[in-house]
Parts: structure tokens; C-alpha cells; sequence
């Protein structure tokens, strides 16, 4: 073969190998079919509200229908603008004489109700529940999702498998599984042997707390501190002493009964924190934390594994709402939190 | 020459070895967002620090995004620190001011020394929270941000806190996506393993934050770095503060649109990095601090990054040196497959890395950009290449430092 031929040939098909892959590349450069920012959530979607709140909107086309049936007392069936099939009535009663399946008490619609709404058990609602007044719900019940703009009842044994939403209490019985979010605008009370993965309230009461909420000594703002101390190893602040100044401990950490600690602390491994004590601060471990029974907490509460926290214990305060969040949350009956319980995994109250 | 070239194929498979960590970390290991969840608090009072320095085309932008941020506006001060500003800035940040009474407290900077970090250590002594937060002008936080930096802070351990930044322009040209590609294996992987494996996370400098003690406990920002994130990021570690990255605070950003522009910042990003790696490494490795062994080494290899450009093309010409000078046989065999090595796993680490931050962030078209990334990557190691080696030589002639703001490509709204 001619040897200029030969060299031609080897030139040309190195630049061919070398632009087949850029070929795709080329492609999505002159089509720009994948060229917009990443999608940052800037409606921060993250909210609890959030989905309540949009099933809201989702539900204003109803308007007309909500009064024609409160007005009436009548029911109104139809089709949402996205094919959803819709169920509205005037008397909330008449759900305990809803249609459902006979053998599965299935109710395949999105149920809609302009006054307070109760629903029968064993049933199954495969859409998402709205009452505008009170909801109550039977025991063994599973929702896919619920708003009520006043008070809210789950029966034993029911779960819901999205998120829950009361305007007023909401009020969770024995057994019950809350798989994504619940939430209400007023208290939140979660009875034993109940799972659950996200909370928020002004209140949260696991249990019946037998004592009143009691209020912060120290009215300061966190982050007020200034003075930190840094411990390498294990570390114990006596019981009934008064730390003042924020710890890091990157050992384990004990803080005694009865003490007082005016700051935050934090422990890189197990934290354990005894009956009594009072903490006006954060409480952060970078493993597992065990907060003692009537303790008191007035900052967030972070685990990055397990948390327990045993009966009579506050979290945050009325004035002070707070968040408390892990892997996996074991709550006694008995504890009381003032804003957010966040459980990555998942979240009991114990019986 | 062959041992030289020994150590620099080992220096190269040791970061190979810790891209593929950080990849394979991403992507099956334990992610740890400790702080994420805090969305109920008694949020403390914080500044926000907008750095501006002839921003006339985007400073309107970022004052409206921290206006409609979900943060108690009693607690919230928002101060553009105008640094010399010749153009428009200082009228539309006076026009805010008026408008926003109590909400805008603007610090002009009509003189002092030049940079970033100059103008953030005068700005520094007036403010009073203990939280204070950190943007560019060019950058467009959510309404979720100011919260989301703040909640680490919760935690007595951070002493800065960093967010992700995500491009906006990402359909302007070739550039701009290859940059969106690099943001994205930066942060979507490099930044969250390194959170993940408790190692050292970078602050960026902006969509950030920092504990008012915790500087004041390192000596306050130095006014003589160039990339004073990067310094920031060091003197914390040292005195024993962690600096946390939130992968979830993202905020959009203007990335360089022309190639000249991207020269320059990289160049300035390298040399602020080495001049780190000069002052932190030694100290950070042997010397009595409060960083652990983890964070000692990967904080070292972190301040070499962007050495390991001029030590690859050293490695090249050295490797391409043996092979043909004949050395020996088996020398040239094993500069050959050093050779193939630098082609293949080394690149190709990168290459994983943001191939899986891209999954990561669920696209999947883009995907396809992927190989124009080798022009990224020759343009950057030319680049920082260039910038050590002007680096040296003013450090032998004793020549100034000086700092080049990058251009804005945003165009100006009426």
C-alpha cells in the first residue's frame, strides 16, 4: 500500500475514534435538550405546610361546590381539571354511609367535605381526605392523605401514608402510623405504641404529660455565649452543677442529675444527660443520646443515631420552639416538645 | 529523574484513590445531614454580608431574594459591603436602604486596601451577632437559605458553615455547562463526602457562614490572602472548629461566560490555594493543633489540589523524558504505563466523580458533555500551571499580590 495512502487512513481513523465520543456531545451542545439550572428548591418545599398548603390550591376550582352543598346538603360528584375523581358532601355525617366496597372498604375518590366529615373503620382511602370543619376518623383506617381545617382524629390502629394536616388538634390514638408528615397549627397529641417520621406543632404531647409546661429560667437568646471549652477525651459535669459556656467533648459525655448547663453541648459519641437537668442550649451528638427523665431542654436536639427521652422531659418552650431530630427517635410517654420532632428513619412512643 | 517521576505516579494514584472514595462514598455510604432537619428554632439575630464591588447589574437582585427570605426580619441585617465601587452600586444600595428602613444598614468602603477579604474585616467591626452570613453579589439565595446556614450554628463545634453553589447559566455556551459539570462533582460529591467521612469540607466564601467568636478567636479574616475562603477554612480546623457543608442550601450563581474570565479566576483560585498550602500545610500535618489525623490528611491533600497541576505536567514531560531517552528498558516500560496511567485511571476518577454527581442531581442528557470535559481539564492544568509558576517567580522578584474580581455577565434589568 502507498505509504502516504497508509498514513491518510491511520490519521483519519484516529480522528474519527477521537470524535466518536464527542459526537453525543456535540449533539447535546447544539440541542441544549438537558441546559437548565439544577432545580434549587427556592419555594423551600422542604416546609411541612407545604403539601397541606398546595392541596389547598389544588381544591380551589371546588369553591362553587362546597357552598351549593353546604347550602343544600346534598352531594356533589365529579371530575378535578387532572381526571381525579370527586366526592363532595354537605352533611360530613353521611360518610359513615359512604359507598365504599363491600368487601375491601375501598373509597377510590378524592373525598371532600364543606362541614365536619366522619368516616366509618376499616376503610381504605386510596385519594387524599379534606374536611373544612372537624374530621374523625374510625380506628383501622388507612389514608393517603388528610387536611381538616379544625380538629382532627385519627382512631387506633389507622396509618396514613403522606402527610396529615389539622388546623386545630390533632389528635393521634393508640397504634397508629404517621409515615410522612404530620402537622397541626394548634397541639398535637400522639398516643403510645404510634410511629411516626416527621412532627410539627406549637405543642406535641406524647402520652398525657401529667405536668404543666414550665417556662425557661434564663429568657436569653441561644447563641448568646461566647466562651467555649474543648475537651478531647471523656468528659462528666457533676450532678447539681452549674456549667456555664458552651462544651465540646469529643469523647463521651455525662451531664449529672439536677445539674445546669447555660450553653451547648455537644459530644462526638454517646451523650447521656440525667434526670433533672436543665439545659439552656442546644444538645448535639455525633452518636447516641439518652436524655433522663424531667429534663429540660430549651435548644435543638440532633442525634445522628439514636434518641431516647424519657417521661416528663420538655423540649423548647412556648416562647421558645425548638426541633428534635434523629435516625431513630424513642419517646416515652409523658415528654412534651414545643415545634418540630424529626425522625430520619423512624420515630415510636413508647407504651 | 526516575524516582522524581516514581513519586509523582504514587502523589497521582493517591488522589485517584481519593476521587473514587469520595465517588463510591456518595454514592453507597452513610449521608450525613446533621442539620438539615432544624426547621423550628429560636433563631438567633444574624448579619448577612453581601461582598460588592461594582455590582450595579446584579446587586438589586440579591437584596430582593434576602428581603423574601423566611427569616424573622427583626433578626436579620442585611449589610452590602460596597468596596470602592465606581459605578451605580452605592445609589441602588442607598435607594434600598430608604425603602427598607432597619432591614438595610449599607457599609461603604471608600478606601483601604483592595480585595474581598479587606473589605470584610472593616465591615467585621460593626457587625454585633454572633452569626454571620456570607454572600457575593452575583449570587441569588432561596427563602429557605438564611435558616439553613444559621441551624449548624446550633451546634457549639461549627465555626463556619458552607452551602452549595449552583450555576445558573448553565445554557450560555460550552463553557458555562463544562463549569456546571466541574460545580457539580465539587460540591454534589467532593464537598458532601468529605462531610460524610467527617474530613474537611471547604468554606467557599460565600453561601456561607461564620461564628463571630470563632473568627475573632483565629484572628479575624486575613486581608493579605487571596482566596480568603481558603485560609478561613484552615485557621478554623487548626483552633479546633469544623466547618460544615450543607448540600441542601443551594443558591444560584453566575458563572464566567468567556474563557479569558475563567483563566483569571482559576488562576486566582490557584494561587490563594498554594498560598495556603505554603502557610497551613506544614503546621496542619506535624505540628500540635486540634484537627484529627483524618482531617490532617485529607485537609493536606486538600491544599495540594491545586498543585497537582504543574506536578502532572511535570510528570508528563519527565515520563516522555525517560521513555525516550532509553534510560533503561524497563524504566521506559514503567514511564510508559505511568504514561497510560495519568490517561486513564486519573482522568477517569474525575470523569466518575461527576458522572455521579450528575445522577445524584437526577439528570441525564447532560451526561453526554462529559467528554468535552478533557479541554476543562487541559485549560485548567495549563492554567494553575502558569499560575505557580508566576507565583514563584514573584516571589523571588517580591512582587505584589493583587486581586481580580470576576466579570459579571448578567445583563441589567430596567
Amino acid at each position: 500500500m502507498n505509504p502516504f495512502l497508509s498514513v491518510a487512513i491511520l490519521l483519519l481513523t484516529t480522528g474519527l475514534l477521537f470524535t466518536l465520543p464527542l459526537l453525543p456531545a456535540i449533539w447535546e451542545l447544539q440541542r441544549k435538550s438537558d441546559a437548565l439550572p439544577l432545580d434549587v428548591i427556592q419555594q423551600h418545599a422542604g416546609e411541612i405546610r407545604y403539601f397541606a398548603d398546595r392541596f389547598r390550591s389544588y381544591l380551589e376550582p371546588l369553591e362553587p361546590v362546597f357552598r351549593e352543598t353546604s347550602a343544600t346538603g346534598q352531594k356533589a360528584v365529579g371530575i378535578m381539571p387532572d381526571g381525579t375523581e370527586y366526592l363532595v358532601l354537605g352533611l360530613g355525617t353521611e360518610a359513615l354511609g359512604l359507598p365504599l366496597g363491600e368487601r375491601d372498604k375501598l373509597c377510590p375518590v378524592l373525598l371532600a367535605s364543606a362541614t365536619d366529615l366522619t368516616v366509618s373503620a376499616n376503610s381504605t382511602f386510596s385519594r387524599d381526605v379534606y374536611s373544612r370543619g372537624h374530621f374523625v376518623g374510625d380506628s383501622n383506617n388507612q389514608y393517603r392523605a388528610l387536611l381538616a381545617e379544625h380538629g382532627l382524629h385519627l382512631g387506633a390502629g389507622s396509618s396514613v401514608m403522606r402527610w396529615v394536616h389539622a388546623g386545630g388538634e390533632l389528635q393521634v390514638e393508640t397504634g397508629c402510623k404517621l409515615f410522612g408528615r404530620a402537622s397541626s397549627d394548634a397541639r398535637l397529641r400522639l398516643s403510645p405504641d404510634c410511629t411516626f417520621v416527621r412532627l410539627n406543632a406549637t405543642r406535641i404531647e406524647f402520652g398525657n404529660p401529667m405536668e404543666s409546661p414550665r417556662s425557661l429560667p434564663h429568657p436569653t437568646g441561644l447563641l448568646a455565649h461566647s466562651r467555649r471549652r474543648l475537651c478531647g477525651g471523656d468528659f462528666e459535669i457533676k450532678p447539681e452543677e452549674i456549667f456555664r459556656g458552651d462544651l465540646v467533648v469529643r469523647g463521651n459525655l455525662r451531664i449529672g442529675s439536677g445539674a445546669k448547663v447555660f450553653g451547648s453541648v455537644k459530644s462526638d459519641k454517646e451523650l447521656i444527660v440525667e434526670s433533672g437537668a436543665l439545659i439552656d442550649g442546644s444538645l448535639i451528638s455525633s452518636k447516641k443520646l439518652l436524655i433522663g427523665p424531667h429534663c429540660m431542654v430549651r435548644g435543638p436536639i440532633i442525634s445522628e443515631r439514636v434518641l431516647l427521652i424519657e417521661a416528663g422531659t420538655q423540649c423548647g418552650a412556648a416562647d421558645a420552639p425548638t426541633t428534635v431530630s434523629a435516625t431513630r427517635i424513642s419517646i416515652a410517654p409523658g415528654v412534651v416538645v414545643f415545634g418540630t420532632v424529626w425522625a430520619r428513619e423512624l420515630g415510636e412512643v413508647l407504651a | 529523574m526516575i524516582y522524581v517521576l516514581y513519586i509523582i505516579v504514587v502523589t497521582i494514584c493517591v488522589y485517584t484513590a481519593r476521587h473514587y472514595w469520595f465517588t463510591l462514598n456518595r454514592l453507597f455510604g452513610f449521608q450525613r445531614h446533621p442539620y438539615i432537619d432544624i426547621d423550628t428554632a429560636d433563631w438567633p439575630p444574624v448579619t448577612v454580608l453581601i461582598a460588592a464591588h461594582n455590582e450595579e447589574l446584579v446587586i438589586s437582585h440579591i437584596l430582593e431574594a434576602l428581603l423574601a427570605a423566611k427569616y424573622p426580619a427583626d433578626k436579620m441585617l442585611i449589610v452590602p459591603v460596597n468596596d470602592r465601587s465606581t459605578d451605580r452600586t452605592r445609589e441602588i444600595i442607598d435607594d434600598f436602604a430608604r425603602r427598607f428602613p432597619g432591614r438595610i444598614r449599607p457599609f461603604h468602603r471608600i478606601e483601604g486596601k483592595p480585595g474581598k477579604a479587606a473589605a470584610l474585616k472593616d465591615a467585621m467591626e460593626f457587625v454585633e451577632t454572633e452569626v454571620v452570613l456570607i454572600f457575593d453579589a452575583d449570587y441569588i439565595p432561596g427563602a429557605g437559605i438564611i435558616r439553613q446556614l444559621t441551624a449548624p450554628f446550633f451546634d457549639p463545634e461549627v465555626g463556619g458553615v458552607m452551602g452549595r453553589v449552583v450555576p445558573m447559566n448553565v445554557g450560555a455556551n460550552l463553557l458555562t455547562r463544562l463549569l456546571d459539570l466541574e460545580r457539580a462533582g465539587g460540591y454534589q460529591v467532593d464537598q458532601q463526602a468529605r462531610m460524610n467521612l467527617r474530613l474537611v469540607p471547604q468554606h467557599g466564601g460565600t453561601v456561607a457562614g461564620v461564628r463571630r467568636t470563632a473568627l475573632q478567636e483565629i484572628g479575624g479574616w486575613n486581608e493579605n490572602s487571596l482566596t480568603e475562603d481558603t485560609d478561613l477554612t484552615y485557621r478554623l480546623l487548626l483552633h479546633g472548629w469544623k466547618t460544615a457543608y450543607q448540600n441542601r442550601s443551594e443558591c444560584y450563581e453566575e458563572v464566567p461566560e468567556t474563557w479569558p474570565v475563567r483563566i483569571r479566576q482559576i488562576m486566582r483560585w490557584a494561587k490563594g490555594h498554594n498560598q495556603a498550602m505554603a502557610t497551613y500545610a506544614f503546621g496542619l500535618l506535624f505540628g500540635k493543633n486540634r484537627a484529627t489525623l483524618r482531617e490532617r490528611l485529607d485537609g493536606a491533600l486538600l491544599l495540594g489540589v491545586y498543585a497537582m497541576g504543574p506536578i502532572t505536567l511535570l510528570g508528563w514531560i519527565l515520563a516522555l523524558t525517560v521513555f525516550y531517552q532509553g534510560i533503561a528498558q524497563l524504566n521506559g516500560i514503567i514511564a510508559l504505563l505511568s504514561l497510560t496511567a495519568y490517561a486513564a485511571i486519573g482522568n477517569l476518577a474525575a470523569f466518575f466523580e461527576i458522572a455521579a454527581a450528575i445522577r445524584l442531581d437526577g439528570h441525564r442528557k447532560r451526561i453526554a458533555i462529559l467528554p468535552f470535559l478533557a479541554l476543562g481539564f487541559t485549560v485548567s492544568i495549563f492554567s494553575v500551571s502558569h499560575a505557580a509558576i508566576s507565583q514563584i517567580s514573584g516571589l523571588l522578584t517580591k512582587a505584589e499580590f493583587h486581586w481580580d474580581k470576576t466579570e459579571r455577565f448578567r445583563k441589567a434589568t430596567s
